[in-house]
């Protein structure tokens, strides 16, 4: 068994692009040997910034030989009269063999010939040249280039191979226009502390060879690496290292040999706000912040650089480093120390130059929008002088720091940034917090506005989006999406949930509708009816994926095109969630059991019948008198003993209560269908037959309060 | 190192590496590429290496000389190399040890940066040098360029005079960059920052800009009509100008900005496709010229 190693060196690669093209490596290697009948005991994938390499251990010699079986033609057209036709020598031909080979076997379609045929396996190596140059130039990247003369496409260019068969090198070539990449067995060290090539002995001591030229080939060497000697760095000045994982990942792939190395500013910049600080420190330079001590916001006036120079030239790259992020602070303190020169209000009226949606007018004609969705809401949840009135502020307010310095140089502070200016502006605290939480959730599983501030704003500027871009038709279909529509209308579901708002999103969209900018809107009836659907549908995606509940009795609860349950699911959104988890515990503690056959099979047979689906009470609707059975009369006066009983579950939302109600009413119905005194629900006789029907009937209009039995599945 | 000794210094090497040393173009741009040394220069099949310094005007900028790193005025050292050499990076590091930067002192590194001018229609993929942190130098080798791919590939080498030189003297700001031994950066140009940033903000006649744009924009037009590529190419240059004041002034909204940006880059589209059809008309006549060795001047003779 032998290793084999390639190493392709390139140019800088994107830290973004490594981790990719290992993982592609990672899964699409083994495959493509498999295809050609190799399976090595290990495929291991390397990267850096100036390389990605494989070595794959366990490969034998050549392909294991083999037996592959070929179909030829029928028995019928292979053979006239004993002797073989020409399509059976043509076939003997095309395969080497001859007549004598053939074995005659049966198939569903008749008798046909077979023949075998042992296929030597080729050298390993052979193999290998043959499949490496897709391995290389199939890796999906997301900006290609091209360079020199040549058309290669790769990430950046290659400027070495190394292809070691153990300890023979395996000659490759890659050309690009002029240029040609030959293989052998030297690879570079590090650019500064060991810039002679590297000559790799033997496919097994690649990783280690490299290690010495002050290489660390294995992403997750360094990953540890940086973790540990962030962490120790921190230490030293006091502080905690603040590792965000995403820059974390990407600093792995931006050295080939991490050292920590701390630096300081001013501590006079710790008056600008820490996430200032922190967005300068990691969007701009890939430090690591300093915290105070472990889940403290306070930042030390320190950061951690990863250096990929020599450790010994430390102390001048934290000195140069230090010098870089004091002028990016200089940069933050200036814009946060003008941006405060004026308060928060003052820069509504420059909002109107900044365009929300072409027909939709400025940001600042959005603002005004959310007030007055805000005051809808407010209504709705019946909330006292006070919060409204911090509500109705923070609307207006909330975009007013798109106009600021600081937002337009950090575009992910806005919001963060309102609040701080808010603050100083002289805002009161829950306007100031609103602002910052009427972005959240800023995706899915992000955390929720905590306040009654921060959630009405953050509905109300969802509402307004997703009005205004649906009243011009630009409905997000499949998976575009261009406005966010779908996270929008998920977060104004979850924000909904999450708060227990008890929100009548059909009524908020009409009063949007009715208010919305005359001219804009074409048809308000329509528009209306699409963003129930819109709505309707991620309600059912969010109860299914994000809660967790079966897809029938989401049906069952949303209804299949069945417009009273949404009406009532859009009408009541805290409610159609908690009759979704209520079926799905009955169903888990199978409770459901005891009243599903009785109920889902009234529901089922009630669709031949005419009642209105809202009818509870018997008394006005049946006639005891056509009764024939004495199950007739069991039903009808369980269902009169269920009416108060469902009036008060479904007026206290007390689910509980009508299953126990409806448990009760089970056993007179299944003897009603069942039983000694059964009836034939389907009677001859019209009367009879309606009167059986509509006790039916109003059982599944009990249920129906709960939910759509048909639609329940066992 | 003095300001002017380290363009002395950076037009001594790429010199000595065969490229050819030009002058600043006198068209006010945004960037070293828009000048026709590379912006038309990338096009075509014909070996191209030089090396010159671009004033570079960015309206929005501006900062009335307050901003220590940030001005509406100032130079880039731009290389361009066609097609690009298999050892430009290591060239690239020997420039820095000719400006007195010991690459083993420090921390250099190679970071993805993309660069896409879309109101000229060209991009590339390269990196931003980085030196203990400090973004100097821009690498892009050029994919497209005003619609046209490039072929052979050039690259272009961007230095940030003033960053560099910043780091060279230990100053913290633009504005004390000792330009020579007497005078300073702030001596020659803050004044400039100031009176330029209250014309890009607040002085400048939006009415007059917007007609301009549409003088040099029809004038583009008919020049191209009778197949006058350079003349041209200037008016673009003063189009694509025009708009940056605009854009600087707060006067164009997001949608007006993406329909400036198309008008100049079907401009530029059209400059470049003449370009490559007037060099192809005369025989690509530098194809007869050898592509920079960027062996040093001394080892040759």
């Amino acid at each position: 068994m032998a290793t084999f190693l390639l190493e392709v060196g390139t140019e800088e690669l994107p830290a973004g692009f490594v981790a990719s093209a290992i993982a592609q490596w990672q899964a699409n290697i083994p495959n493509r040997l498999s295809e050609h009948f190799l399976t090595p005991s290990a495929v291991n994938v390397y990267g850096t910034p100036r390389r990605l390499a494989v070595v794959i251990e366990g490969l034998p010699e050549q392909q294991p030989e083999r037996v592959e079986e070929a179909k030829g033609p029928s028995v019928q057209a292979a053979f006239k009269d004993g002797q073989p036709t020409k399509a059976a020598e043509g076939f003997a031909r095309s395969r080497g063999l001859s007549i004598e080979d053939f074995e005659i076997r049966k198939t569903d379609k008749g008798e046909f010939v077979f023949v075998k045929q042992t296929i030597p396996g080729r050298p390993t190596p052979e193999v290998l040249t043959e499949l490496i140059p897709d391995w290389i130039f199939k890796l999906e990247g997301k900006r290609l280039m091209r360079w020199g003369d040549g058309d290669q496409r790769f990430s950046r260019p290659i400027r070495w191979l190394v292809a070691l068969w153990d300890e023979e090198v395996l000659p490759l070539t890659l050309v690009n226009g002029a240029e040609t990449v030959t293989s052998d067995r030297l690879s570079q060290g590090h650019r500064i502390l060991h810039p002679d090539p590297v000559e790799i002995a033997s496919a097994s001591t690649y990783v280690t060879t490299l290690r010495k030229a002050f290489i660390e080939v294995d992403p997750e060497e360094r990953r540890q690496a940086i973790a540990t000697q962030a962490a120790a760095a921190a230490k030293r000045v006091g502080g905690v290292a603040f590792v965000n994982p995403g820059l974390l990942e990407e600093v792995v792939d931006l050295v080939e040999y991490p050292t920590a190395v701390v630096g300081q500013f001013d501590p006079e910049f710790l008056d600008v706000p820490a996430e200032v600080l922190v967005m300068e420190m990691e969007s701009h330079q890939r430090y690591f912040p300093v915290l105070k001590a472990e889940g403290s916001r306070e930042l030390l006036p320190y950061f951690i650089t990863i250096s990929n120079g020599d450790p010994a030239k430390s102390g001048i790259i934290a000195e140069g480093n230090g010098r870089v992020i004091r002028a990016r602070l200089s940069d933050g303190r200036y814009f946060f120390d003008i941006d405060r020169k004026q308060p928060l209000e003052s820069y509504l009226p420059k909002l109107e130059t900044v365009t929300f949606q072409e027909a939709l007018g400025s940001v600042r004609a959005k603002s005004d929008r959310i007030v007055s969705i805000a005051e809808h809401i407010c209504d709705q949840l019946s909330l006292g002088a006070p919060d409204r009135a911090n509500i109705l502020r923070a609307a207006l307010l909330c975009k007013a720091d798109l106009v600021t310095q600081m937002v337009g140089e950090f575009p992910e502070l806005q919001g963060v940034m309102g609040e701080k200016y808010a603050r100083t502006s002289g805002e009161p605290e829950a306007v100031a917090v609103a602002i910052a939480e009427h972005y959240l959730p800023k995706g899915a599983g992000d955390a929720l506005p905590q306040t009654r501030a921060g959630q009405v704003v953050g509905l109300a500027d969802r509402v307004d989006t997703l009005v205004g871009i649906f009243s011009l038709g630009m409905i997000p279909t499949g998976s575009s999406d261009p406005f966010a529509l779908r996270r929008a209308a998920n977060a104004i579901v979850n924000i909904a949930w999450g708060a227990s708002l008890p929100l009548n999103l059909d009524r908020l969209l009409q009063d949007v509708l009715a208010n919305y900018a005359t001219g804009t809107v074409q048809d308000a009836a329509a528009l209306h009816t699409q963003l129930r659907d819109f709505f309707l549908t991620r309600i059912r995606t969010l109860l299914q994926e994000d809660q967790g509940i079966d897809y029938d009795l989401v049906n069952a609860v949303v209804g299949e095109n069945d417009a009273e349950y949404g009406d009532r699911a859009l009408q009541d959104v805290l409610d159609v969630r908690d009759r979704a988890h209520f079926l799905q515990s009955i169903r888990n503690n199978q409770t459901l059991e005891t009243i599903y056959e009785t109920v889902n099979r009234s529901t089922r047979l009630a669709k031949q019948g005419d009642l209105d689906t809202t009818a509870l009470d018997p008394r006005s609707i049946v006639d005891p008198a056509q009764f024939e059975k004495s199950s007739e009369q069991a039903v009808y006066d369980a269902l009169v003993k269920l009416v108060p009983e469902t009036q008060a579950a479904q007026a206290e939302r007390n689910y509980q209560k009508l299953m126990d109600a409806l448990s009760q009413a089970a056993p007179a119905v299944s003897r009603f269908f069942d039983g000694e005194d059964s009836v034939l629900v389907m009677a001859e006789n019209p009367a009879v037959r309606r009167n059986r029907l509509n006790l039916l009937g109003l059982l599944r209009n009990h249920a129906r309060v709960l939910a759509d039995f048909g639609a329940i599945v066992k | 190192m003095n300001f002017q000794s380290v363009i002395a210094t950076l037009h001594q090497f790429w010199g000595d590496r065969g490229c050819l040393i030009v002058q600043p173009y006198d068209t006010e741009k945004g960037a070293g590429t828009k000048s026709p040394h590379t912006f038309l220069r990338a096009i075509g099949p014909e070996p191209w290496s030089v090396a010159y310094v671009e004033p570079c005007r960015r309206p929005g900028d501006g900062r009335y000389g307050e901003n220590p790193n940030r001005v509406q005025h100032y130079y880039q050292y731009q290389v361009l190399i066609k097609p690009s050499p298999n050892n430009i990076q290591d060239v690239y590091l020997e420039s820095l040890r000719s400006l007195g930067i010991q690459p083993e002192d420090h921390d250099i590194r190679f970071v993805e940066d993309n660069w896409e001018d879309a109101a000229v229609g060209a991009w590339g993929v390269g990196w931003e040098v980085w030196l203990d942190g400090m973004e100097v130098t821009q690498f892009t080798y050029f994919q497209q360029c005003g619609g046209i791919d490039c072929h052979p590939v050039s690259v272009e080498i961007t230095y940030g005079l003033e960053r560099l030189t910043m780091y060279l003297q230990g100053v913290n700001s633009i504005f004390d960059i000792r330009w020579n031994d007497t005078l300073t950066y702030g001596d020659v140009y803050l004044q400039a920052e100031i009176e330029n940033s209250t014309y890009n903000f607040e002085a400048s006649d939006p009415e007059l800009l917007f007609t301009l744009f549409g003088l040099f924009e029809t004038e583009a037009s008919r020049l191209m009509a009778k197949e006058l590529v350079l003349p041209a190419f200037d008016q673009v240059l003063k189009c694509s100008h025009t708009f940056n004041l605009l854009d600087a002034r707060g006067v164009i909204s997001v949608t007006e900005r993406q329909r400036y940006i198309l008008k100049i880059r079907s401009l530029a589209r059209q400059v470049a496709q003449l370009y490559f059809k007037q060099r192809e008309a005369l025989g690509f006549p530098l194809l007869k010229s050898t592509p920079a060795s960027l062996e040093p001047a001394e080892a040759k003779s």
